[in-house]
């Protein structure tokens, strides 16, 4: 017997022995929160986007760890182009926004940094931030959608949001530039009983298309262009829509996703 | 002191003195039972080991690979096509594009580099050991071995380390860190590695199961032609599809704008050359044991005993598995529904892989035919008296490749039916609409099945669950022995099942581990279809020949033995230097070597996965709208239903109805993500810069 309890003593005294024993091995949780938004800078209104790998990007990385860091996770804005993060870990960061408007971190062919607008801050304690960038274009509804014959029928005005020469002042360096990345290529029609109608939140039944070759479109800008939803929407529903647009630019540069502008969603009644 | 305390004070002492003594005096011994180079490498029969530990490494695309999970080597749940190529689907969630592997090849491969490495730098201690010739295959062997690892790490990320002698452990950082190459370097160095293997490996393997000679030049061929297809078809994706790497500054994906042309010819014409060395030196030909001209029944039954037939001279390198000792359980997960054991139907093809082939009436937009109309949503559907009827002219290639409902397999009629309709005749499409953004519309939401006139039964799932109509005096249940049923993804889910590859024994014993068909990992139809794509793809870049042969006259040759074997219509004259002529020799590809892990490298290669070059995803030119919208895309099944008031069988062609799949597919895809840890452990290893 005493010598189960003497060789237990002994097993506990060996186990016990390697760590600090009345040390707490723990680490703050994380509680540091970020806010932000990603607006237009020439007329301060937030770039809508969509909830989704397709649409605002927000890439963290934390730099205290040294040199050889990996970004954090990567998330996305929500749909009026903001975001928020509550559960950061104390430490130095740098912040950038992918999406549909001219790169931040801009580089030549060979890699060399040609302009770097992304955020390096201290986040201690919370912070509200706002990114401030050129979107490809705007989308905006003109005047109320119509309903007929489970057709929705709704009116936009895409116009360029960045003129075409400071886009190419800041792409040309980037390499490769081709005028067809100003290209306009097509307009999506977004109908869905979902509130945060989009990208993936869609209804294939009923959301449509125009699709637009080459510079097709340039003489379009500006002008009202009229969308009709696919199908037959049932009657006595309420359905949400929204319309995007985007040119023929991927980014970041070489992701091959090409990022639409996105109006606001609309509430639609089918009667 | 009694005995007691003394045992355990022994017991304190001892184990104090096993804590405090364990780093005495360095036993400078070699240990008995440690096997050292001078037994391995002094003799053949040691290599022989050496070498079965070396191809235990290689990575095989085979029964034992899932495309979702990667090198995991235990064949669980294991199918063919499923991977988003369109070949097949089936109810499982590992039914998904290929965009990632569970297990990355990456730790696997360096590995495999090491023991190829330690037997180049080692053999030569010893190379009077062993007779000029074998010396030399073994050190061919492991440049195979190594060219084998990196091709098969390079389609998966693009430029990689490349690690070509043995790095000594522990050393200094610098010298254990190797950062990624270029993407160009890397399928330099690979076909350095086969261009090795090559010239030192016997024309014949010294031991069944080893490389050889010609073995090394059509993975060659293979390897050269995915290298020439990235460096020219990147160009087509938005933003040219390349990038520099962050820490490295290196060119770790894609090729410089000023070098990619003549890095794509040169591998072409590396690819057709090797094709070619096999075509006129290998001794290989076409598996045609049980063909007979214009017979196509026996041109099905060759094609389907070739998988089988261990001496068969289109075999160029085949993996072997022997019953008990090493199996798979290819038949457990794939038979048809009623062979179940435990599982079943994990490869259903499609109607879109089956509209590859020849032998059906045809839409004016190329589809297959399943109603008088001008598409399948007008006209009335065909009546066929046996479901067979349909498929009575079909290339008995296909015959050989797919179980067609209510076609034979293990003495067994196959009994697939969708459902059964006791409406009048003529009958009009069951959907108004068969356009993608209608898929999710399915027979059991039609109001001819759920409404108050009911005229369509259908089933949910097998045995009681069957609904019944009676039908001349008897009960009919409403879908066949082998389904589809609409609540269980178990049976077919797209009307058709899988024959390759299955045991055609109706004695086999099923169950997982039972069985031991062999895969051929490569065959010499591949290496004829590889010239064939080389030569047109260097036609088109009005590259010379690097032997003089006539490039058309080779592919359109190549092409049509394919066909005649196959059953196949032939070509009408010789091949065009121009994208049909391409595309010819691309669907070609698409039709034979289906089913084989061949086709997720194809489409990837071509760069047809993403939706902007999606119109080219089936080898031919199809709109992709009728299959994807801008981000994913499905296949579509062909269902059998059987009508009482005529007593005959009429088809439905819909997108996929039971356990409806989606794939989706971005240029992102076409590198895949380098494992975070490595990246984040090292100082030089770089993420994919688009990432």
């Amino acid at each position: 017997m005493n010598k189960i309890i003497q060789s237990g003593l002994l097993c506990f005294v060996m186990l016990i022995s390697s760590c600090s024993l009345f040390e707490p091995d723990n680490f703050d949780a994380p509680d540091v929160a970020l806010e932000g938004q990603v607006v237009d800078i020439l007329t301060g209104k937030p770039v809508l986007t969509d909830q989704g790998s397709e649409g605002i990007r927000v890439r963290l990385t934390e730099l205290s760890w040294g040199d050889n860091v990996e970004p954090n996770p990567d998330f996305y804005c929500m749909p009026d182009g903001t975001f928020r993060n509550t559960k950061l870990f104390k430490g130095n960061y740098r912040i950038t926004v992918d999406g549909p408007f001219i790169p931040l971190i801009r580089e030549d062919e060979d890699g060399r940094e040609l302009a770097d607008e992304s955020i390096v801050m201290d986040l201690q304690s919370d912070h509200q931030i706002k990114f401030e960038v050129q979107p490809f274009l705007h989308v905006e509804w003109v005047g109320e959608p119509t309903v007929e014959n489970g057709k929705i029928i709704a009116q936009v005005k895409v116009s360029r949001a960045v003129s075409p020469e400071d886009f190419r002042t800041k792409v040309e360096p980037m390499g490769n530039y081709n005028d067809d990345f100003l290209n306009m290529t097509d307009i999506q029609f977004f109908v869905s009983y979902s509130s945060s109608v989009g990208y993936r939140a869609r209804d294939e039944r009923w959301s449509s298309r125009v699709d637009y070759s080459g510079n097709s479109f340039d003489q379009l800008f500006g002008e009202t262009i009229t969308l009709e939803s696919n199908g037959e929407i049932p009657a006595g529903r309420t359905v949400f829509i929204r319309a995007a647009a985007r040119i023929n630019y991927d980014t970041p540069a070489g992701s091959g996703t090409k990022r639409w502008n996105y109006s606001e969603a609309k509430e639609v009644l089918v009667d | 002191m009694n005995r007691k305390r003394f045992l355990s004070i022994w017991t304190i002492i001892a184990g104090a003195a096993c804590m405090c003594l364990n780093a005495c005096v360095d036993l400078d011994i070699t240990p008995k039972n440690v096997v050292a180079d001078d037994d391995v490498l002094s003799t053949d029969a040691g290599v022989n080991i050496y070498m079965a530990r070396m191809y235990s490494l290689m990575p095989f695309e085979d029964f034992k690979y899932t495309a979702q999970w990667g090198f995991e080597n235990n064949g669980w749940l294991n199918s063919a096509g499923i991977e988003g190529t369109g070949e097949a689907v089936n109810r499982e969630g590992l039914s998904a594009a290929f965009t990632s592997e569970r297990t990355p090849y990456w730790n696997k491969g360096f590995e495999l580099i090491l023991e190829a490495n330690y037997l180049l730098e080692n053999l030569p201690n010893f190379k009077e050991n062993f007779s000029e010739e074998l010396y030399n295959h073994y050190l061919g062997e492991a440049y195979y071995a190594r060219a084998t690892a990196f091709y098969t790490m390079a389609k998966r990320f693009g430029g990689i380390p490349l690690v070509t002698k043995v790095i000594p452990y522990p050393a200094s950082s610098e010298e254990m860190e190797v950062p990624r190459a270029t993407e160009e370097e890397t399928w330099d160095q690979i076909l350095e590695d086969f261009d090795q293997a090559v010239e030192l490996m016997m024309e014949e393997s010294p031991i069944e199961g080893y490389s050889n000679k010609y073995v090394a030049l059509a993975f060659k061929s293979e390897a050269m032609l995915y290298a020439g297809s990235v460096a020219k078809y990147n160009q087509d994706v938005s933003g040219r599809l390349t990038g520099l790497g962050r820490k490295t500054g290196v060119r770790v994906i894609g090729f410089d704008a000023t070098t990619w042309q003549t890095a794509s010819i040169r591998y072409f014409t590396e690819a057709y050359k090797a094709a070619r060395e096999v075509m006129q030196d290998g001794g290989y030909s076409l598996y045609k044991k049980r063909w007979t001209a214009d017979d196509p029944e026996a041109q099905y039954q060759n094609m389907v005993d070739m998988f089988s037939d261990l001496s068969s001279p289109e075999n160029i390198y085949v993996k072997q598995y022997i019953f008990p000792t090493t199996t798979h359980a290819f038949d457990a997960y794939n038979l048809p529904f009623t062979f179940r054991a435990p599982l079943a139907s994990g490869t259903c093809p499609t109607l879109d892989f089956i509209e590859l082939f020849d032998g059906f009436d045809r839409y004016p937009d190329g589809s297959i035919r399943v109603t008088n109309g001008d598409q399948n949503a007008s006209g009335n559907y065909l009546m066929f008296d046996s479901p067979l009827d349909f498929f009575k002219d079909a290339e008995p290639r296909l015959r050989a490749y797919v179980i067609f409902p209510s076609d034979e397999f293990r003495n067994k009629q196959i009994d697939v039916r969708a459902g059964v309709y006791i409406g009048d005749t003529p009958i009009k499409p069951f959907f108004s609409n068969y356009a993608y953004n209608t898929a999710d519309t399915r027979y059991q939401n039609l109001s001819i099945y759920n409404g108050s006139s009911k005229s369509l039964y259908l089933s949910p799932r097998e045995g009681g669950s069957q609904e019944i109509v009676d039908y001349n005096g008897k009960q009919m249940t409403a879908a066949g022995q082998e389904g589809p049923f609409y609540d269980n993804g178990e049976a077919t889910v797209t009307g058709l099942y899988l024959r390759k590859w299955l045991n055609t024994d109706p004695n086999a014993e099923g169950g997982e581990g039972k069985s031991a068909q062999p895969f051929i990992l490569m065959r010499y139809a591949e290496v004829l279809l590889n010239a064939a794509e080389a030569a047109i793809e260097l036609r088109l870049a009005d590259a010379t020949s690097p032997d003089g042969s006539d490039f058309l006259q080779v592919a359109t040759d190549a092409v049509n033995e394919i066909r005649e074997r196959a059953g196949a219509n032939l070509l009408q004259g010789t091949l065009t230097a121009d994208i049909d002529g391409r595309n010819t020799v691309r669907k070609e590809r698409r039709k034979e070597l289906a089913f084989e892990h061949k086709s997720k490298w194809d489409i990837r290669r071509w760069r047809v996965a993403h939706y902007e070059g999606r119109d080219g995803f089936w080898g031919e030119t199809r709109d992709k709208n009728k299959f994807s919208n801008n981000e994913n895309y499905r296949f579509r099944g062909l269902y059998p239903f059987f009508s009482t008031k005529t007593g005959k069988y009429f088809f439905d062609a819909r997108f996929q109805w039971v356990a409806s799949k989606t794939y989706g597919y971005t240029p992102l895809n076409y590198y895949f993500e380098i494992p975070g840890g490595e990246v984040a452990k090292s100082a030089v290893i770089d993420q994919q810069p688009n990432r």
